[in-house]
Order: C-alpha cells, then structure tokens, then sequence
C-alpha cells in the first residue's frame, strides 16, 4: 500500500488505480495517515511551505463548532442574518471540500495546470509517459542548455536520472 | 567573521531590495560564471524533483590543455558522465554502452558572456536575495524572477567568497520549487588527473555516437517564435544506436529548448501526440508531415507546447 502511495504522489498510477487508491485513503485511518507524513516529509525536503500538525483536524473541528444553521427556529425573524452566515459557512465547507479534494491531486496533477490559467493553451494536452528515448534526447539537448555556464556538470543528472523509472513504464 | 565583510554584506543586501535590476545581481552572476569555470573542485550534491532525490559525485578538473569534468551518479543504476574539452561520454554499465557525443566550438556558448548576462534582463528581473549558510558555505542568494509566464523563475545560492554555486532552485509562476541542485558537500582546490578518469573500462561495450554536426535542415521552421526564444543552433545528428535526427535550438539566453525532428518512414510504433515532464524538463510530441516531433526543454509546458505546435515544413522551392 505504501509503494503505492508513493506511487501515486509521484504521478506514476494511471487512472484507474488512482482513483481506486484515493477511494481507499478516505476510508483507510492508516493509508490516510502515511499520505499526509509522505507530503510532509516531501515538503520539508524541498523547503516548501508546510501546514502546521494537526491542521486538518483544526479546521474540522472549527467548522463542528459553527452554529447549527439548518435550525429552522429563528428563521423568519432575522433571515438577512441567517443569509450571512450561511453564505460563510458554504464558503466555509466549500474551501474545506475543495481544499481536500485538490490535496490528493498536487503531486499527480500535470504541471501544466497552473500555466494554463495564466496563457490558456489552445487545447489541453494529453500527458503521456516518458519517451523511451528519453536519455538520449536529454543527452543531446543538455549540451546547449546556458544555464551549464552557471552550474558546470550538474544539469546532466537529468540526463540519465530517470532510467529505472523509465524502464518501468 | 570580520566586520568589513559583514558591513559588505548588509550593503549589497541593502541595495538589492532598494531596486530589481541591481548591477550587483548582474555582478555576481558574472562571478558564479567565473567560478564556473575557473574553479576546480570536488563534491556531492543532490538533485530533488517530484518527491524524488539522487545523490551524485562532481569532480571539477581545470588544467590548460583542456578542463575535465565527471558526475558519478551514486543512487540507483551506476552511471558516469565525463566532459572533455571535445566530447562528452556517459558510460552505462547496466547495458554496457558508451553514449558519445562531440563538442563543436559553435555549441559550446562560450556561455554567458557579459553582454548576454545584461541580455537576461530583457526576461528576468534580477536581485539579490537573503545570505544563508550551505554545506558549510556562506552563500548569497540571487534570483531571477521571469517577465511572464513563458520561463521558470530561479534561486541561486553562490559562495560569498568563490562565486561557486551551492543551491539552484527552479520554480514555477505559483512559486513552487520544481526541481533543486544541491551540494552536500564540497571541496574547492586542486583536484588529481586520476579523479576525473572514467572509472569504467568500458572494453567491449557499445559504443553509440552522436556524430553531431551543423547542418540546414531545409523546409523546417517555427510558425512563429516563442518571445524572447531565439534559434541558437541547427544540426543533424543520430539518437540511440542510429536513428538519424535533426536538432533545432532555441534558447532566451537561460532556458533552452530543443526540437528534434525524425522521418517515421520504416518505423513501426506509432506517435503519441501529448506532454510528459520530468523536474523542470518537459516534453512534448507530435507528428509533422510524417515526422516525429519531439520537443524538450527545461521550459513550462505552455512553452513547450507551443514551439512544438509552432512547428512547420515547408517544401523547400
């Protein structure tokens, strides 16, 4: 299970079992648990930004402790209010919705979608696997690439870096 | 530390926050290039991508008659990467092939030279940012924030007194890290002939070379340029053990993207037109007057996406 997490946050499941294995994290406490310890460790790896512990149960029990609004007492006297509030608590559930259904998506999702918001591409592009050639175009263009003037051999990691993934697919 | 230098430092920091395009920051990209260059050195450094990391060794030999480099990579499948003056060879002992590749003086930018350094300006507001301390280093910090959304934004941390670049970060217009170089550790000084050898014999492998060689490759061309992308050069070569391909570059002065071009006649796997990425690379394939396209370039996919889709042949009168 947890080969396949990882898999998943590399972006490496197909479709099917993806969603097969995102439905499982909803239901598994523990698939659930090594899912956020994954994306932790992954981001403290890369220096980003890094919710603080216990963030999800926080805004859960944040949104438990709104007031019951469904309540029909109380509604013809102050409906503007009831209006506000409820308009919150949507925003509210909305944000938490969305926030946890895009969660399990950042790794695997195409890093294109956030480019295209910004220059919207003529037509969503089909993501497919690594060429099998890959190598030997990463060879090949690696050696015009400016940025080797700044950083020498290094950029030429990329080059051969990926060759186990490669051939597993 | 002495004073004079931390007085130096809250300087150029200073300074570096008062404007975007400081000379400062032009400065010390010139001193990271010169470092690049001039240094020998000897090193471990890591590369991270997508959750995953590798650890490789870099060894820096400078000598008149013809620098050497090497990249052991230390995680995974063993491969070997040395650089010459003339040629760049990547050992696979796995499959026991020797990839070649030859250096033409047309395709070694002489790198960045100064004026191409303040040409990066046209694409990328360039400042310095904070200092921090790496792999034992004093570094500072310079980024270059790109004009749009065409380019990837970078974080270079140099070492204070050599220039030697310690941590390059490349992120995206949301501001995520989409790949980082980093040493671990590093030794600046005078490295052995014998450091840079290749560690495999490589008798008996195959040996696949690229034979790369400037050429015109008539008919083809882009619709139109991606902004601030110019074609940098223009060859023919072969990819594997002997497909025959043509090669166009287009570069913005840091980011370059290749366009690599093959006859599919006698070829029986079909072309699957989409994007596939891999850190910061992306690529992109397609099929062009029965061609395949492919497009590679440490570029956003919007980029290229749309040099591949930009790509033409005309027959030539």
């Amino acid at each position: 299970m947890k080969d396949r997490i990882s898999a998943l946050m590399d972006g490496e499941l197909d479709d099917t079992s993806a969603s097969q294995l995102i439905d499982s994290l909803g239901r598994d406490g523990e698939a659930l648990q090594a899912w956020r310890t994954y994306h932790l460790i992954s981001d403290a790896m890369r220096d980003g930004r890094v919710l603080s512990d216990g963030f999800t149960a926080r805004v859960a029990s944040r949104l438990m402790a709104e007031p019951a609004l469904l309540a029909p007492a109380g509604l013809q006297s102050e409906p503007r209010k009831w209006f506000a509030l409820s308009a919150a608590a949507s925003v509210a559930a909305v944000s938490l919705v969305g926030w946890l259904a895009f969660a399990p998506q950042r790794e695997a999702r195409p890093p294109q979608v956030a480019q295209a918001s910004v220059t919207p591409l003529k037509k969503q592009p089909a993501i497919v696997p690594l060429p099998s050639a890959t190598n030997d175009y990463l060879l090949a263009h690696q050696g015009f690439s400016p940025r080797a003037s700044l950083q020498g051999m290094a950029p030429y990691v990329r080059t051969v870096s990926d060759q186990s993934q490669e051939s597993t697919k | 530390m002495m004073p004079g230098r931390a007085l130096g430092v809250a300087i150029v920091l200073a300074s570096g926050l008062a404007q975007a395009q400081s000379p400062e920051a032009l400065g010390w990209l010139r001193k990271i290039q010169d470092a690049t260059q001039k240094l020998s050195y000897r090193g471990t450094f890591v590369y991270q991508h997508g959750g995953r990391s590798e650890t490789s060794r870099i060894t820096r030999y400078v000598d008149a008659g013809g620098d050497i480099d090497r990249l052991e990579v230390l995680d995974g499948v063993p491969r070997e990467i040395v650089r010459t003056r003339d040629t760049i060879r990547c050992y696979l002992p796995e499959s026991r092939v020797v990839k070649v590749d030859r250096r033409t003086a047309e395709r070694d930018f002489p790198a960045l030279l100064p004026e191409r350094v303040n040409a990066l300006a046209r694409h990328y507001d360039i400042s310095l940012g904070e200092t921090r301390r790496i792999a034992g280093f004093d570094c500072q910090a310079v980024t270059l924030a790109p004009k749009d959304d065409l380019r990837y934004g970078y974080k270079l941390y140099a070492d204070v007194h050599s220039g030697m670049l310690l941590k390059a970060v490349t992120v995206d217009s949301g501001g995520d890290t989409v790949e980082q170089f980093m040493f671990t550790q590093l030794a600046i000084g005078p490295v052995s002939r014998d450091m840079v050898k290749p560690r495999q014999a490589a008798r008996g492998w195959r040996i696949e070379d690229s034979a790369a060689a400037p050429a015109r490759l008539a008919g083809w061309e882009l619709s139109s340029e991606l902004p601030g992308f110019h074609k940098v050069s223009e060859l023919k070569r072969r990819l594997g053990e002997s497909r025959p391909v043509g090669q166009l570059v287009y570069s913005d002065g840091l980011a370059a993207v290749s366009v690599f071009i093959e006859p599919l006649e006698g070829r029986r796997d079909p072309v699957r037109t989409g994007l596939a990425s891999m850190g910061a690379i992306h690529i992109y394939t397609r099929e062009v007057a029965n061609h395949r396209v492919t497009v590679v370039g440490e570029a956003p996919a919007v980029s290229v996406q749309r040099i591949a889709d930009a790509v033409e042949y005309r027959r030539p009168h």
